[in-house]
């Protein structure tokens, strides 16, 4: 077992457990995006950071890759850390302003304004995806490709993977997209799994009116043309 | 090859190899990494091999190919062996020449380096300046290795450290010598290498370890790491082989970036080489010992230099980062452990176990040993490879090795580290380079690039040029690297052009920290460091671009504009009337001028062209537009009468009084455009004319008094009321201006007063202040001076005092005397090479100590020398005396012009009116306003002597002001971008008008004829000459004025062509 403390609480820990699981374990929240359970910890959103060590050595890390230390002190909600939490809303907000989760994150910061050029993009690239489709899905059908600004998610190539199993899983763990699905009868609206105005993981072009790009779509059954 | 199979046979191979050798034969040692190759290497070789088998030279001189030796600057260079002689900047034809001096035993005296700052030939490269401060543990060996014969690199105690490392057969020995050396990673981040060994010899023995060579050096203007690999690929070679022994690594790689094809090609042979030879591979000099080393190419990728990135780019994934822990020592290479060290780390392994840890950790500071090599680029004078000590002074580097500025401009800063480091500004040079004083300092080791930047450097610039690249470089997984770098970039974006408020640069600065904080790998932790490093030293800069919307280094094109323009004081738009020029229009070129400028041709004669010094043309290698003597030839041609200024008064200014004391160009101008807008104006003159300094003290030869007079007379209409001879203090005070009735005061009157030197003996008789000189010459025709005259003084008033004199008859001599050295008198260059050609006498680097007068007149006058010391802060050097230097100079007359201030009495009687110290008149900058309301100052009596074109600048600005404050609105002048406007056409040059490119000086009158009369001594272009030179000017405003052209017009020229 590995002690710790966490907001001055002591907790002991088994070997290999991350700051994050140990916060959440004793009940201090730790806002994440993309964290998931059963996915394997990526540290891509910079919303879980936490503040570790003391005095000029103190240093901001992701909760959610940082395995417990024996004797680690670690502050979830230091001035630090709120300063930075906040900075990274605002920043997802000039880029993602849509999505109802990072509007609820901002709001329970008290977070209230940007002051970016407004952008209005559909995925933060938080990784959820991809790493479903693989580790869980088993089918590496989307990935990571590009940099810096343009890095992006989808198949290579942009062809219809032929290891997509039009499962749905990658959409239904996306934080981004919270516009539903309507098809063209809005009280039709289904359950909402099923796709939205702008997925993150293809191409817009790609569809057209009805830009689902699961064709035809698993939950609805409607197929194009 | 032969292939040894233990340590005794390698060291008689070794023997042999040093027995074969004859020291004593001349050896050409060409520098042909791939700096060299591009500056021209591979000819020289051509040339040298041929040359050597033509003249059957072969067995007498013996030719070696080597990598870089470092001094960029003069590649192609040739060095002699055993002799030392360097050749820089050989050609084709002078290999030849070299290859015959060799063959005669002597050196080529013409083709040696010489010295900048003393103009000496240097023979030997270990006594050139940039050699000569340097320790080249590293970098020496690369002129003593082809780095494709494995038998140089023997030859010089190549592999010794391996089979020392063998012989002794102990791992543990190793890492404590690596740790008791303080080598600490030359990567940028500084840890102990030894540590790091020790961390992977502790890991558990079950499976493979790695050793990595970082070698994907990516920062821009950086490249020890090539010239190691491209140099002397062995010596990393045996450095890896030591560490894997040290650390039971099991597996070598060396991730190369794909873009430095020489380096692999060296690497492959060398790796092969070892091979063969038997220090590479199993069983490794028959002890049992096997490690192999493979090479990875890199395919590019800035972020996989950060180790994370690196090892997933080896193991053939996405080059990304992944948080640590763990670290790579715990889990690299496919989940083995893993130890990454740069390049240049590897090459001081042997080294460190070949001299012992001991020796090697003398070099250097505590903490911070050995040396390190800098990539020494920028605007200096010696670029280059550098190795020197860690601790060493900034300045030392950039002073004494890189021998400091290019042009005039001075240094300003230097950027350590790559784009993740920072600025260092030029006030803390005297800062040491190791790791913890330059992350103190905001900025970071990095692998050792420092690009050195001058006063033509914008840091906004330089920040945002390295937030570009590292928002195109950021891998983008972590969501505040990928947006911070691309959002900073766009604040800094929005800062060059103008578009951002103060609340930008907060924004900014919070952004920075906070993206320094929160990345998740090196590359986003130093992302921030530019512009944290700028906004701490430069945060004025900033400041200045988005208050005044101004880029004082002229960069930024969006502020700029066209640089003429914007360097203009009263933006003049130089440009325009040069194309109407161009054209023929003379009369439209006058308006151009004049609109902006109440004073052409005055200006056209006497102004100090700030608009020259910015030209494109000029700071682009070429020599400015010739704008000032283009004005002339407009000035001269068009009647000033016949321009008619806007007029635009009104019923309620017409009947407020405006007193303007004064009526140099500031008081001029104020009346002139306070008359234009009603106002009724009367200008208070001290001396009997109007004109003040521009007559007082500019000289006639540069200025006719017909020309000054004219232009003064049209600008005086029914609005201007002028009384002469009523002195300020004296005649009038302030508090009797108001209680005239008048609304406002300017105080506009100069500085007509001098400063004196503070020597004992300063009234003797023979001693003038140099304005009291001039306006007893200038206005009452008074020949003060006699016999041998020194001048003391380097401004414009020194060397217009010392023409004036020597155009008086009674004098024999005229000499000026000057603290420092030519380069840094503040008068105009052209004047001072003008006062020579006559027969000026200048003596710099000479301070007066006293004064030795016989009878109450002047006979002597002491001086001691200085000499020059290291630049300050500002860029400018210091001067010390030389103790024992004193001498004395027998003169007759003195004449000091140490400068110059208002008259002590001036404010008598007036109350509320508050000076500073040195005696001018305080005011807000931004709206001219004294310490008593409605009391406005400006020009030398607020700056001290400065040039015409700014007094006319701030006369307009003060009438702007008092026109609001009499109007009561808020006196407050908007910063304004000045960028182009009107399109002129361009005219078409037909190929035989094109003539030559250079730029055409005005005609002078020779010097002989000049020398004794006051007739003006520049005359004026001819119509071709103008209309030529005018042609020159590359049009900056173009981009901004040029309507957009259809692209069907495109397709229409081009089938006119046809």
């Amino acid at each position: 077992m590995i002690n710790l403390h966490i907001n001055g609480l002591r907790v002991s820990v088994e070997k290999g457990t991350t700051i994050l699981e140990a916060a959440k374990f004793l009940g201090f929240p730790i806002p994440t995006l993309c964290h998931m359970e059963g996915l394997s910890p990526y540290g891509a959103c910079r919303l879980c950071v936490v503040e570790i060590g003391e005095g000029p050595r103190s240093k901001l890390v992701s909760s959610c890759t940082y395995p417990a230390e024996e004797g680690l002190k670690v502050r979830t909600a230091s001035s630090r850390v709120v300063k930075a939490r906040k900075m990274v809303l605002e920043l997802l907000l000039a880029s993602c302003p849509q999505s109802k989760v990072i509007q609820d994150l901002a709001s329970a910061h008290q977070v209230s304004r940007q002051r970016f050029k407004q952008e209005y993009e559909d995925c933060i690239l938080c990784g959820l995806c991809t790493r479903m489709c693989e580790e869980q899905m088993m089918a590496k059908a989307i990935g990571f490709r590009g940099r810096g600004e343009n890095r992006s998610i989808g198949t290579p190539f942009d062809i219809k993977s032929e290891v997509c199993r039009l499962c749905g899983g990658c959409i239904y763990v996306c934080p981004a997209c919270q516009l539903r699905c309507t098809y063209n009868q809005p009280e039709k609206a289904i359950c909402g799994g099923c796709a939205n105005l702008s997925p993150p993981c293809v191409e817009k072009e790609k569809f057209d009116d009805m830009m689902c790009y699961m064709d035809p779509c698993v939950v609805c059954e409607i197929k194009k043309d | 090859m032969q292939s040894v199979k233990s340590a005794e046979e390698f060291l008689d191979l070794r023997k042999r190899i040093i027995t074969d050798r004859d020291l004593k034969i001349p050896t050409i040692v060409i520098s042909a990494g791939t700096c060299g190759q591009a500056s021209g290497a591979n000819d020289l070789i051509r040339v040298a091999k041929r040359e050597l088998l033509f003249k059957s030279l072969t067995e007498r001189i013996h030719l070696r190919i080597t990598g870089c030796h470092g001094f960029c600057e003069i590649e192609p260079s040739v060095l002699i062996e055993p002799r030392g002689t360097i050749y820089p900047k050989v050609g084709i034809n002078e290999m030849v020449r070299i290859i015959e001096g060799i063959d005669q035993g002597r050196v080529v005296e013409d083709l040696l380096y010489t010295n900048p700052a003393t103009g000496q030939k240097i023979e030997k490269q270990a006594d050139l300046p940039f050699y000569k401060r340097q320790t080249r543990t590293i970098l020496s060996q690369n002129e003593k290795i082809d780095p494709i014969r494995t038998y140089n690199y023997i030859e010089n105690n190549g592999y010794l450290a391996l089979v020392r490392v063998l012989q002794k057969s102990d791992s543990k020995w190793i890492i404590e010598e690596i740790k008791a050396s303080g080598l600490r990673g030359r990567g940028g981040a500084g840890f102990p290498t030894g540590l790091k060994w020790e961390f992977l010899a502790n890991q558990c023995d079950s499976g493979e370890k790695y050793l990595v060579c970082n070698a994907d050096e990516g920062d821009p203007g950086a490249y020890m790491d090539r010239s190691i690999l491209e140099g002397n690929p062995h010596s990393v070679i045996e450095g890896m082989i030591i560490g894997a022994y040290a650390t039971g690594a099991t597996k070598g790689i060396i991730y190369v970036r794909n873009e430095y094809p020489l380096a692999i090609k060296h690497l492959v042979i060398a790796l092969r080489q070892a091979r063969e030879l038997g220090v590479l591979g199993d069983n490794i000099l028959g002890s049992g010992f096997s490690f192999d080393i493979e090479l990875v190419r890199g395919a590019g990728a800035f972020v996989c230099g950060e180790e994370t990135a690196l090892i997933r780019s080896i193991e053939g994934k996405m080059g990304e980062p992944r948080q640590r822990p763990p670290f790579p020592v715990q889990k690299g290479i496919n989940g083995n452990p893993t130890a990454i060290n740069n390049v240049e780390s590897w090459a001081n392994i042997p080294v460190i176990i070949r001299d012992t840890a001991r020796k090697y950790s003398k070099i250097g500071t505590k903490g911070n040993s050995g040396t390190k090599i800098f990539s020494l680029v920028g605007k200096i004078k010696n670029t280059g490879l550098v190795e020197v000590p860690l601790g060493i002074k900034i300045s030392e580097v950039i002073y004494d090795i890189g021998g400091g500025p290019v042009g005039d401009a001075k240094i300003k800063a230097v950027q350590t580290g790559g784009p993740s480091g920072g600025c260092i500004p030029a006030s803390m040079f005297d800062l040491s380079i190791d790791y913890d004083s330059l992350t103190k300092a905001g900025s970071i080791m990095g692998s050792g690039g420092m690009i050195v930047m001058d006063e033509n450097t914008c840091m906004v610039d330089v920040a945002k040029y390295f937030m570009n690249f590292l928002k195109d470089e950021s891998c983008g997984k972590c969501f505040t690297c990928r947006k911070g770098t691309q959002r900073m970039y766009e604040i800094l974006d929005d800062i060059t052009k103008g578009n951002a408020g103060m609340e930008d640069l907060d924004l900014l600065e919070e952004l920075a920290s906070v993206v320094k904080d929160t990345t998740m790998c090196g590359l986003g932790h130093g992302a921030s460091n530019p512009v944290l490093s700028t906004l701490r030293y430069f945060r004025s800069e900033y400041i200045r671009h988005i208050v005044d919307k101004r880029c004082d280094a002229y960069v930024c094109k969006d502020l700029v504009g066209a640089p003429c323009q914007s360097a203009c004081p009263v933006g003049t738009e130089p440009w325009r009337y040069i194309a109407h020029l161009a054209r023929g229009e003379y009369e439209e070129a006058y308006r151009v001028i004049r609109e902006t400028n109440p004073f052409p041709s005055i200006c056209a004669r006497v102004c100090d062209h700030n608009c020259e010094n910015r030209c494109k043309l000029g700071t682009t290698g070429s020599k400015p537009v010739a704008v000032r003597a283009l004005k002339r030839f407009i000035a001269d041609r068009v009647d000033p009468a016949s321009y008619r200024p806007v007029r635009q008064p009104t019923a309620e200014n017409e009947s407020k009084k405006v007193a303007v004391v004064g009526s140099g160009p500031a008081g001029l101008t104020t009346a002139h455009y306070l008359s234009l807008k009603g106002y009724k104006v009367t200008i208070f003159e001290a001396d009997k004319e109007p004109g003040g300094m521009l007559l007082a003290g500019i000289p006639e030869y540069r200025l006719p008094r017909n020309v000054l007079r004219k232009e003064i007379e049209c600008l005086l209409d029914e609005n201007i009321n002028v009384k002469c001879e009523t002195t300020l203090g004296k005649d009038f005070t302030a508090d009797d201006l108001f209680k005239d009735g008048f609304g406002a005061v300017f105080l506009a009157l100069g500085a007509h007063h001098s400063k004196s030197m503070g020597i004992e003996g300063e009234n003797a008789d023979g001693i003038y202040p140099s304005i009291n000189f001039l306006r007893e010459f200038n206005f009452k025709g008074q020949n003060l001076a006699k016999g041998h005259v020194g001048i003391i003084g380097g401004g414009n008033s020194a060397i217009d005092a010392a023409r004036v004199a020597l155009r008086q008859s009674d004098v024999e001599s005229v000499t000026i005397f000057y603290r420092r050295s030519r380069k840094e008198m503040p008068a105009f260059q052209m004047e001072i090479d003008a006062a020579l050609e006559e027969g000026v006498n200048l003596q710099t680097l000479v301070s007066p100590t006293g004064i030795i007068s016989e009878n109450g007149r002047l006979s002597k006058v002491e001086f001691i020398r200085n000499e020059l010391g290291k630049p300050d802060a500002s860029g400018r050097r210091s001067f010390r005396e030389i103790p024992g230097s004193e001498f004395s100079a027998p003169l007759d007359t003195l004449i000091v012009a140490i400068g110059e201030q208002m008259y002590p009495y001036a404010l008598d009687g007036s109350s509320g009116i508050e000076t500073v110290r040195g005696g001018a008149i305080a005011i807000d900058e931004n709206n001219l306003s004294t310490k008593r309301e409605g009391v406005f100052a400006g020009g030398d009596v607020v700056t001290g002597p400065n040039s015409v074109i700014n007094a006319i600048a701030t006369g307009k600005k003060a009438a702007h002001i008092i026109d609001c404050y009499l109007n009561e609105r808020p006196m407050i002048i908007p910063a304004e971008k000045r960028l182009p406007e009107v399109y002129v056409e361009p005219v078409a040059v037909s190929p035989e008008d094109q003539g030559s490119a250079d730029r055409i000086e005005p005609p002078n009158l020779p010097v002989e004829e000049r020398k004794r009369t006051f007739a003006e001594i520049e005359l004026c272009y001819s119509v071709e000459d103008a209309r030529c030179e005018a042609r020159r000017c590359l049009r900056c405003d173009l981009e901004f004025t040029q309507p957009e052209v259809e692209e069907d017009d495109y397709v229409k020229v081009g089938e006119n062509k046809a």
